[in-house]
């Protein structure tokens, strides 16, 4: 039987632009909701997959336990809860092992922790957050009917899936080195603690790496976007320096956030190979991955590098489609799921 | 009060020394308490401090806070004097409110600081009054309620959100999600698990911030100020924090193990700022110790003023509780002085 990870990030989507920008607020009860849906969508291709859940302490997981589909085969993931990213990661490390698909409900933060922890089992990511470049902002039973389809083998695994880029970061500052990771963006920002997390003022963006760019997109993929397109599978990544648009030869209109369209001034433009590092110079700042500022430097060099060996994500269209022509979607029996 | 903001190195410090100093005095006030110098209740702030030095920092001198059950670090954090904190909580003349209010009755409205409540909820109203006497007179204040967890499923605390929002008024309303209302966990008071999403229902922005970083706790303040001085009206923050005390002290805080007492103190907020100054060089290990040893000696002296100061005579019982002259409590005032107290008023 197939099996698929649920999880479900109960933090994601409260961050302060609720209050600096016009970011929406995703509740509990929707995140239930969404999970409820998505239980549903596996019974649409193929036989019902087991299910594993990530807990937690807002009643999100045991909900959407108690309201599966009778014939479903779903538990808890047997796991501390920290109440923290060290719940998903954990969560996704365990699925790494036991999963033939993983769905995760957040936003890009979120989808970055489990993807880290997944090698190269697929994903799902339906956004619930607030900066979403990764996630498919897809109905939840639609993004449950694609990941069935993955995980039933009722499509080619590897002609609905991309390999999504990563990016890696290496600073030295006074205090030595540190390390993090991004999927879609590294930013660095004018600031000297990560404080609420989230960007709050464009003005103090300073530059970053993209894996990934696209002016449909929000935060530095769009900035990216409005001068040159780059496909999530595409190689390489993208250098970005900014600076005061009053000052700099080019700028572009691009939305830094929801409900905050800024003009940014661009110094400069750098397409990168994978592994190709670009570098700054950071005397007091802040470097955020995925929208959210990790790692405060004082006197830093900073080399962040675009690599090949992100996430592999479904594209829940691709999958669909796929699972249709192969006439999976089409049964002469009674549907499993009205049985 | 002395202005500080975590935007200046001053500031940093400053705000590090009030975190400290905090903890200090509420290791102290625990102590005395024991001792039975103490009369009353306390409600110790120990691992919180984050939250009331991060909110007051962003705050302005002269705007308006409300504090709780839980106030002493609302108080240092507004830059009220510990002596006379102190002395209030030891009963004595010397203290804010001449010794007859105690622990949950901190008052300096001086300071902005309009009073300690021993009600769980009651903050709010008075905030939200603040507030429309902010509105009222066109003045460039705001007014912030400190709540706790407990609070927000109170019926007053729903009024004073309600009024606060239909009316824009500039409040802010700092909810301190310490996970605990007084023995019961928050997943089992509210069926909202983040509290922040009841301001949904009053259609004004609720964020959740980690109440263990000063930088995050000031930053959403900072920006719900300006909301609420541009006239957008009131917000809810919630800080998630811990207490490492019980509720009280004395508490034998069964319903909850050690191991997670450990994680919270873990990431205590003092420890990890002193950190990242450090590693910002603003701050060097004998820096530190000096700053200690001065909140040490402060304390200190704080209690030895509570010590050395009287206690009100029971003549003074009645006093100090209106500005203006009522009937009624000169008549209990005066049998108090002719007969002790003890003649009822039927007898007359």
């Amino acid at each position: 039987m197939a099996h698929v990870g649920l999880i479900v990030n109960p933090s994601a989507g409260r961050d302060i632009r609720r209050l600096t920008g016009g970011a929406s607020v995703v509740d509990n009860y929707a995140k239930r909701r969404v999970a409820e849906c998505v239980l549903d969508g596996l019974s649409l291709a193929g036989e019902f997959p087991s299910v594993a859940v990530m807990p937690d302490k807002t009643g999100i997981a045991s909900h959407a336990i108690a309201e599966a589909p009778t014939k479903m085969d779903i538990e808890p993931v047997e796991m501390p809860i920290k109440e923290s990213a060290a719940d998903t990661r954990r969560a996704a490390a365990h699925f790494r092992e036991s999963a033939d698909v993983v769905v995760v409900l957040g936003g890009d933060g979120t989808s970055r922790d489990a993807a880290l922890e997944l090698g190269d089992v697929p994903l799902v990511s339906v956004s619930t957050g607030t900066n979403n470049v990764v996630p498919t902002p897809v109905d939840g039973t639609v993004a449950g009917a694609a990941a069935a389809a993955v995980a039933n083998d009722a499509v080619d695994g590897d002609a609905v899936t991309y390999r999504h880029g990563r990016i890696d970061v290496r600073a030295d500052d006074v205090t030595g080195e540190k390390r993090l990771s991004g999927l879609a963006t590294v930013g660095i920002i004018d600031r000297s603690f990560v404080g609420t997390r989230a960007v709050i003022d464009p003005s103090e963006l300073l530059g970053g790496v993209v894996s990934r760019a696209h002016p449909a997109a929000i935060g530095l993929t769009s900035v990216a976007g409005c001068i040159e397109p780059l496909a999530p599978n595409a190689p390489g990544g993208a250098a970005l320096r900014l600076g005061d648009p009053d000052e700099t030869d080019r700028s572009v209109r691009a939305v830094l956030a929801p409900g905050m369209t800024t003009t940014v001034g661009i110094e400069a433009h750098e397409p990168l190979d994978w592994d190709e590092p670009a570098t700054f110079a950071v005397t007091d700042g802040v470097v955020g991955a995925d929208g959210e500022r990790e790692l405060e430097l004082t006197d830093a060099i900073v080399s962040i590098t675009p690599t090949a060996d992100g996430p592999r994500l479904v594209d829940v269209d691709t999958a669909l489609e796929a699972a249709a022509a192969a006439g999976s979607l089409v049964s002469s029996e009674t549907p499993i799921g009205d049985r | 009060m002395e202005d500080y903001t975590l935007d200046t190195e001053d500031g940093r410090l400053e705000a590090l020394r009030r975190m400290l100093t905090i903890r200090e005095f509420d290791t102290k006030a625990g102590e005395y308490f024991a001792d039975g110098e103490i009369p009353g209740f306390v409600h110790l702030y120990i691992g919180e401090e984050a939250v009331g030095v991060g909110t007051c920092a962003a705050l302005e001198p002269d705007d308006y806070i409300t504090s709780t059950h839980r106030g002493h670090g609302h108080c240092i954090a507004k830059g009220l004097d510990t002596k006379l904190m102190m002395a209030e909580l030891f009963g004595k003349r010397s203290g804010y409110c001449n010794g007859k209010g105690g622990s949950m009755h901190i008052a300096d409205v001086d300071a902005g600081m309009l009073g300690a409540n021993g009600i769980v909820g009651a903050g709010p109203p008075l905030a939200t009054g603040a507030a429309l006497s902010i509105d009222y007179q066109d003045r460039d204040q705001v007014a912030l309620a400190f709540l706790g967890d407990g609070a927000v499923a109170q019926g007053q605390v729903h009024e004073a959100v309600n009024m606060a929002s239909t009316w824009d008024l500039p409040a802010i309303f700092l909810v301190e999600n310490n996970k605990y209302g007084e023995a019961t966990p928050v997943e089992k008071q509210h069926n909202v698990k983040q509290l922040s999403d009841t301001a949904q229902a009053y259609d004004i922005p609720g964020v959740t911030v980690d109440g263990m970083d000063v930088t995050a706790v000031t930053e959403a303040v900072e920006e719900a100020r300006k909301r609420a001085r541009a006239g957008d009206g009131p917000t809810m923050i919630e800080a998630e924090t811990y207490r490492y005390n019980g509720h009280y002290e004395g508490d034998e805080q069964n319903y909850r193990d050690e191991e997670e007492v450990a994680q919270w103190k873990e990431r205590d907020a003092i420890e990890s700022f002193k950190e990242r100054l450090l590693d910002r060089g603003e701050l060097t290990e004998a820096e530190f110790g000096e700053l200690q040893a001065e909140v040490e000696d402060e304390i200190a002296d704080a209690v030895e003023y509570a010590q050395n100061s009287d206690l009100p005579e029971p003549e003074e019982a009645y006093e100090d509780m209106f500005s203006e002259s009522v009937p009624e409590v000169e008549q209990f005032a005066s049998r108090l002085r002719t007969d002790g107290g003890s003649s009822r008023g039927d007898s007359q």
